[in-house]
């Protein structure tokens, strides 16, 4: 099997698992469509390997494979850093929540408090 | 005239049953006027039903957010009952109550907008700390006081009072982990007037520092990187008061 013919059979494989994903709403819209984009972008890579190594030499990479390690590099980076964003967003929201249920408990046990002595 | 001001006084603990209902006695007998409310960090012991005995109000938070998310819950509910001052002490008495009206006194007048009870002010026989410890201390009163335009003495002190401006920032915005000397500078960027007063601390009476000997050094690095980042931050289009 050459290697083209592999890339393009794992490039169907994750464009596959995505939609399944998808399809079974393990992922929202906003995350799948960034997923649905980086697997049409293999797909077309793993298709057009020509147009990848003039996309190579055009950035200066010497060897195609070179230009595919650090595309991957880059996106996994990116990945890394969105994925801190929103985890962080999470835990400020999560903070916020148990602050609010906090004070919340308190003011239910205050009114409990005052129905009591009305009684 | 400061007398019919709303005060809150905002008591973050983390089990310190043994100490807090004699810790909030002493503060109810030196500042009557104010409402107590302890922020219940998680505590494993009876540190609620203590607190609540000794006659203050008890908000239990369902897990530990560490001082920085206890003391915000204090903030978030002073701003919503329109306090006008918010006064923090810490649940280990190691803060001393008969200065709740020394470090309280020029927020109420207006004077300050953050007031910090300093420990390296007194008079008489100086604060008994380890070396790292009052090294952390000074390097962040030479940062602060370089960055502010600020002379501080004890940035690190989480004895302080809050003006009704602040309290609003703060019930927004509060830093973590070990939020004092950040918040100072958060305070200075808001345009707050932010100063000290002496106050004297106690030896800790119970429970155990939050701070460790071997987190000394992460906790410098990180609240030092975080101070210069919150110097990066936008600064409000109007001045607070």
């Amino acid at each position: 099997m050459n290697a083209k013919t592999f890339a393009i059979i794992v490039a169907f494989l994750i464009v596959g698992f995505i939609v399944d994903l998808i399809r079974r709403q393990k992922m929202t819209f906003k995350y799948s469509l960034f997923w649905l984009s980086a697997s049409a972008l293999t797909l077309l890579f793993a298709f057009c390997d020509r147009m990848l190594s003039r996309l190579a030499s055009l950035a200066g990479f010497e060897l195609t494979s070179n230009f595919i390690f650090f595309l991957y590099l880059a996106f996994v980076s990116l990945l890394c850093l969105f994925l801190t964003v929103y985890i962080n967003e999470q835990n400020s929201r999560t903070e916020s929540l148990a602050q609010n249920l906090g004070i919340l408990q308190f003011k239910i046990k205050e009114l409990e408090k005052e129905l009591e002595r009305k009684r | 005239m400061t007398d019919s001001k709303k005060v809150l006084i905002i008591v973050p603990a983390l089990n310190e049953s043994r100490v807090i209902g004699r810790l909030i006695k002493e503060i109810k007998s030196h500042c009557p006027q104010g409402t107590i409310v302890v922020i219940n960090d998680g505590s494993q012991d009876d540190t609620a039903p203590e607190a609540e005995m000794a006659g203050a109000q008890v908000v239990s938070l369902p897990y530990n957010l560490g001082i920085g998310g206890a003391v915000q819950t204090g903030f978030k509910i002073a701003a919503e009952g329109d306090y006008d001052a918010a006064v923090q002490i810490d649940g280990d008495a190691q803060h001393d109550p008969q200065y709740l009206h020394r470090v309280l006194e020029p927020v109420l007048t207006g004077k300050l907008d953050l007031c910090i009870g300093s420990r390296f002010l007194a008079e008489g026989p100086g604060f008994k700390s380890t070396f790292t410890r009052r090294l952390g201390i000074r390097f962040f009163a030479r940062l602060l006081s370089g960055l502010t335009r600020v002379p501080l003495t004890d940035p690190t002190s989480g004895f302080r009072a809050t003006g009704k401006k602040l309290i609003h920032e703060f019930a927004q915005y509060y830093p973590v982990d070990f939020p004092e000397p950040e918040a100072i500078q958060t305070a200075k960027r808001l345009g707050a007037a932010v100063g000290e007063v002496p106050v004297k601390m106690r030896k800790r009476l119970g429970g155990i520092s939050s701070i460790r000997f071997l987190k000394t050094f992460y906790y410098m690095v990180k609240v030092t990187l975080a101070i210069l980042i919150d110097t990066l931050k936008k600064r409000p289009p109007k001045e607070i008061s």
